[in-house]
């Protein structure tokens, strides 16, 4: 009878086999209705107030770059996991994580661009259009940080070869989530281009 | 030696009651702390109706339970918007949402479904302790400096966001603020779990069409929950950035406390389509669950399959379908263009067909049955009744034309209470009332169950039924008082009656309160399965196990609802009138409603 | 010690109650059959009770219309209130035997139904006929509902030509009054903003704007002169207020930043209603309909309906904005 309890530990692998991925995208829906409520947000402040043009920052599309390679490497990181090139996987892995802080920066050289542009977050001087640009940018920057501690714990595991092609939902779960983290980057990108 | 035990008693009752990842402790953890939140929304229910029966009157209770917000025993016209506001919050949110379907899709998706526990115990218990702490935030929030959030439950900008506006607006506010972000967490990590164990974690047999209702009403519920929660807390977060660091995304143009306000380019109208977004789903976020339980336990107790039951399931999808495009019906009279409110209108209304769908498919599971009148049956047949009768009204309140001259009155209020609040409250008793074996291993007594039933039935109605007539003599709601005037003089004989129903009410919750806590400690113990139902939860043990079977998790054969089926001659099938999902067909026998 | 009295006797209530409970389920277990925990005569009790519910909340229904019928709003002051008021009706007339229908069919058959030993309940699972039935009727009751209500609404919200002859006036919310101008002999208002608030200039009017000039600012209540359609645009200083003017079925959100509209035509002057009314006293009122802070339940002006002559010289004596 112990073998269907639930405190049996190969009970409870399997049962994180069946349902960690699911698990993982029901919660990029709910990421993704979060910034459908914000850009549309913008679509409809466009539609009733003075809209002001702002100009975007070069950084932005350096960042765009940045996190793009990034998702490639991540790509590569996990195919080589399949294949067991554990050692290719550990330089896959780690430029990822670079190329996911070089992001960062660039996000951050970015606002002070748009702030010497005189574009403010808040206060008299700030605009919605300028608002909508932080705080899109910023939320977005945020649920990256996630996807970056994720990639430190990969990291971790990947240098101490705790991963293989038998053993890589960690890996999986956490490209998952930074292609996600991409994609929703490039969409903001565009919008903020075209809509914003 | 004895040291050592004694920590590891400790221990095991620290995981087992207070961080347990069972399901089934963690569905009790969310009917009681629901419970003792909808006890306080109707506390504050019945002191303001005091002020609204008997205005101006000084109350020993309302002296002694408000203190400094009631001088004299007169509440205070701010506080009484700050109580209004909470009672609509904790009502909605943390009673009918979290307590409801926090308890319900916890307890029953496991067992009805055939599965050991949740997908993830962890996230499971994260939910409801997300779900503890931001009760706690809300219920602090009533003591800070200016009172609790007062701009009504849907806490409109720039009222919610300017404390010169209303003292409310400040601490207590942003308290509110903080709590809801903890709570929409909870709720999401809530319906992940349902989504991922329904979709995934079914026992062998178990097909989506052999699902009970219960179970679909949850997976729609929390389908809806993971749209429309997000949504929500970007609007909430949007507002705390106008609120605490100057942004002006909801505010323009405003002249307060003798100054111009530096804001300029926002928009209120956005926060209310970003906030009706959600809010309108949450309304079936609330009533869905009820239905499912409901659908379960009318069928259960007439001794005959639901009737119509893929009917059933395509009008809660359409249901569910229609409520995330028709926010815009509680925003007729904010200037919208009036194409789009002709839009709003033409999808509300639509809403009527899928409901009238679901009331005549339970009529006719009634007729010809065999019924068992336990309180969960009262409840159930209650539900349906004030499902009807707060229903009707939203043809009036969904038209976009006559909405203009009742929308915001009382016969809004009257609505949305019997619909979507007694409707919600009704199959939550029901479903306590039914499920209270399988939680606690015990019966709850019947004849105070049915004194419960008789006097909640009679005095509700008496509360929100006359409110309809407050409504079309246009006596708008959120008023403190309504003798400033003439007009609606006449109308204290109104608010009285309403205010007399209300205190009855609310003394006969007290005696479900009793009989709850009794029957968890001294009532009778609960055979097996002791409805004679044919759900997978009835064939687990009375005392709780983790993993909730102690062998194999059974096979499933049939759909749930073969009641009262015969062979040929007319003799029941089973030799009994009801056949358990995990009895194999027979020879000649079809599977479902076929 | 008013307190602990009450904690006292809340627990002897308690404790009483539980002794009475545990004597009573002691003593009913061998009383009656029990079916499904319920005992017969109880189930046949629940099912006589559905039947008296039934007849009650009928009853109920028809009490409160009988008491409270006639406090209900009179009828409607403006000439598209007569068509939603008749569209109201037409709704009544669907709702309200639905209903009353689907009522008797639910506590009937509960109460028919009812457990009986000797009986089977019917296997009756689904039937194509019967649940196209009822989506295809309530369909086709909505169709003519939605039809009626949208053409109403269309009209409702049409401004009125600007060609034509009307009267403009602009409200202005704020916390906890209501502010009105009139647009004077132009027809036109000046422009208006939070910016220019001050003193006795309570409404924000910009004195450079030639259009301003011949604006009227009125205080404590407005004149509306019967049979001509008046013009309302709406604006709010502060919070969202809504402008609610019941006897006229008429309603707008006062919202800060964004201008609203809305216009109606009054059809009944104040002394023709203080007749039918049977009422000397009665006024017509603009109230506010949108929570917007404590004293939300005090926020009214008068609206005064009479001729157009009448109208006339009350305007006339009314001061243009650039003599303040």
């Amino acid at each position: 009878m112990t073998s269907i309890t639930l405190n049996n530990n190969d009970y409870k692998k399997e049962i994180k086999q069946k349902t960690a991925k699911p698990l993982l995208w029901i919660g990029l829906m709910s990421i993704v209705m979060f910034f459908a409520g914000l850009t549309s947000a913008v679509i409809v402040s466009k539609g009733t107030a003075v809209w002001e043009t702002i100009h975007i920052p070069f950084a932005f599309a350096i960042s765009t770059v940045f996190i793009l390679l990034s998702s490639l490497t991540f790509y590569l990181a996990e195919r080589s996991i399949k294949n067991n090139e554990l050692a290719k996987a550990k330089v896959f892995v780690l430029s990822t994580l670079v190329l996911g802080l070089l992001f960062t920066v660039t996000q951050y050289l970015a606002w002070t661009d748009l702030y010497t542009n005189g574009v403010v977050w808040a206060g008299s001087e700030s605009s919605a259009a300028g608002s909508y640009f932080y705080a899109l940018t910023a939320l977005h920057l945020l649920h990256l940080l996630g996807g970056l501690i994720s990639l430190l714990v990969v990291s971790f595991k990947s240098i101490k070869e705790k991963y293989n092609a038998e053993n890589l939902l960690g890996v999986q779960l956490s490209s998952t989530y930074w292609h996600f983290l991409t994609a929703l980057w490039v969409y903001l990108y565009l919008f903020l281009i075209f809509i914003a | 030696m004895s040291a050592t035990h004694h920590h590891h008693e400790e221990q095991d009752f620290l995981f087992k009651y207070i961080f347990s990842q069972d399901h089934k402790m963690i569905s009790k953890q969310f009917l009681i702390t629901g419970f003792l939140m909808g006890f306080i929304g109707m506390v504050m229910s019945t002191l303001f109706r005091l002020q609204l029966g008997f205005p101006g009157e000084s109350f020993w209770i309302i002296d002694f339970l408000l203190g400094s917000w009631a001088e004299n025993g007169v509440m205070a016209p701010d506080k009484y918007l700050a109580l209004v506001t909470m009672h609509g919050t904790i009502m909605v949110f943390f009673l009918l949402t979290a307590g409801l379907s926090g308890t319900f899709s916890n307890l029953l998706i496991p067992l009805q479904i055939g599965a050991r526990d949740m997908a993830s115990g962890f996230l499971n218990m994260l939910s409801y302790w997300f779900f503890f702490v931001s009760s706690v935030i809300m219920l602090i929030s009533l003591g800070v400096e200016g009172g609790a959030a007062s701009a009504g439950w849907t806490i409109y900008p720039p009222l919610s966001a300017l404390p010169q506006a209303i003292p409310g607006s400040g601490l207590g506010m942003t308290l509110w603020l903080i709590s809801m972000a903890i709570f929409i967490a909870s709720s999401l990590l809530g319906s992940l779990n349902y989504i991922v164990t329904i979709l995934n974690l079914r026992t062998k047999g178990m097909t989506m069409t052999r699902m009970p209702l219960t179970i679909w009403a949850f997976l729609v519920t929390a389908i809806l929950g993971v749209l429309s929660f997000p949504v929500l807390l970007s609007a909430a977060l949007l507002l705390i950035f106008d609120r605490s660091f100057g942004t002006s995304f909801y505010l323009s143009d405003i002249y307060i406390g003798g100054q111009v306000l530096e804001h300029s380019g926002g928009s209120p109208i956005l926060f209310e389509h970003l906030f009706w977004f959600l809010g309108h789903p949450e309304v079936y976020i609330v009533l869905l669950p009820a239905l499912g339980i409901t659908s379960e336990i009318v069928s259960t107790m007439s001794r005959k399959p639901i009737f119509g039951y893929r009917a059933m399931i395509t009008s809660i999808l359409a249901i569910a379908f229609l409520s995330v495009i028709v926010w815009g019906h509680h925003m007729f009279v904010t200037g919208m263009n009036p194409f789009l409110g002709a839009v709003f209108t033409f999808t509300t209304l639509l809403i009527a067909i899928p409901s009238a769908v679901k009331v005549f498919n339970y009529l006719t599971t009634l007729w010809k049955g065999n019924i068992i009148f336990s309180p969960a049956m009262l409840f159930s047949v209650g539900l349906v009744s004030t499902f009807i009768s707060g229903g009707v009204t939203g043809l009036i309140l969904g038209d976009s034309a006559l909405d203009i001259n009742v929308h915001d009155t009382y016969f809004v209020v009257g609505h949305f209470h019997i619909v979507m609040g007694l409707s919600a409250v009704f199959g939550m008793y029901a479903g306590v009332y039914h499920w209270f074996p399988k939680m606690f291993g015990k019966m709850m007594n019947n004849t105070i169950g049915y004194f419960h039933f008789w006097i909640t039935i009679v005095t509700t109605y008496g509360i929100f039924f006359p409110m309809h007539f407050l409504g079309l003599a246009g006596v708008p709601r959120r008023y403190y008082t309504n003798s400033e005037f003439p007009l609606f003089d006449n109308m204290i004989d109104i608010n009285e009656f309403i205010t007399w129903c209300a205190i009855i009410a609310a003394f006969g919750q007290l005696l479900f309160a009793f009989n709850f806590l009794y029957s968890i400690f001294r009532g009778p113990k609960s055979s097996k399965n002791p409805w004679r139902a044919n759900s997978l939860e009835w064939t687990t043990p009375v005392e709780h196990i983790h993993g909730n079977w102690p062998g194999e998790i059974p096979e499933v054969h049939r759909w749930p609802y073969d009641y009262s089926k015969v062979d040929e001659n007319d003799n029941y099938v089973s030799g009994e009138d009801f056949i358990p999902q995990v009895v194999p067909l027979g020879p000649n026998e079809k599977d479902g409603g076929h | 010690m008013v307190a602990l009295v009450a904690i006292v006797a809340v627990l002897l209530i308690v404790i009483s109650a539980v002794q009475t409970l545990k004597i009573a389920e002691l003593w009913a277990i061998n009383k009656g059959k029990v079916i499904y925990e319920v005992t017969e005569k109880q189930n046949k009790t629940q099912a006589l009770l559905m039947l008296v519910f039934l007849v009650a909340y009928f009853a109920f229904f028809a009490w409160q219309v009988w008491k409270w019928g006639d406090l209900m709003l009179p009828v409607s002051a403006s000439e598209h209130g007569v068509v939603t008021d008749r569209l109201l009706n037409i709704t009544y007339a669907f709702i309200i035997p639905v209903f009353v229908i689907t009522h008797i069919f639910l506590f009937w058959f509960a109460f028919k139904y009812a457990y009986n030993p000797n009986r089977k309940a019917a296997f009756f699972s689904h039937s194509n006929k019967l649940e196209l039935l009822w989506t295809i009727v309530p369909s086709i009751a909505l169709t003519v509902l939605i039809l009626f209500g949208l053409s109403s609404w269309n009209e409702i919200m049409t401004p009125v030509d600007s060609e034509k002859e009307h009267v403009l006036i602009e409200v202005q919310a704020q916390q906890f009054s209501w502010n009105a101008r009139y647009a004077g002999t132009d027809g036109k208002l000046g422009r208006a903003g939070v910016e220019f608030i001050e003193g006795v200039n309570a409404m924000g009017i910009d004195i450079e704007d030639k259009n301003a000039k011949d604006d009227k600012v009125v205080r404590g209540e407005i004149h509306l002169p019967v049979g001509v359609p008046v013009q309302f645009v709406f604006r709010s200083i502060d919070v969202i207020h809504s402008a609610y003017m019941p006897h006229f079925r008429a309603q707008m959100n006062c919202v800060p930043g964004v201008k609203t509209q809305f216009n109606f035509v009054p059809t009944i002057t104040t002394e023709e209603m203080r007749k039918i009314t049977n009422n000397e006293e009665f006024n017509y009122v603009l109230l506010c309909n949108k929570i917007c802070g404590a004293a939300h339940y005090n926020m009214q002006m008068d609206i005064i309906v009479e001729s157009k002559e009448d109208y006339e010289k009350w305007l006339a004596e009314q001061k243009q904005f650039a003599e303040n």
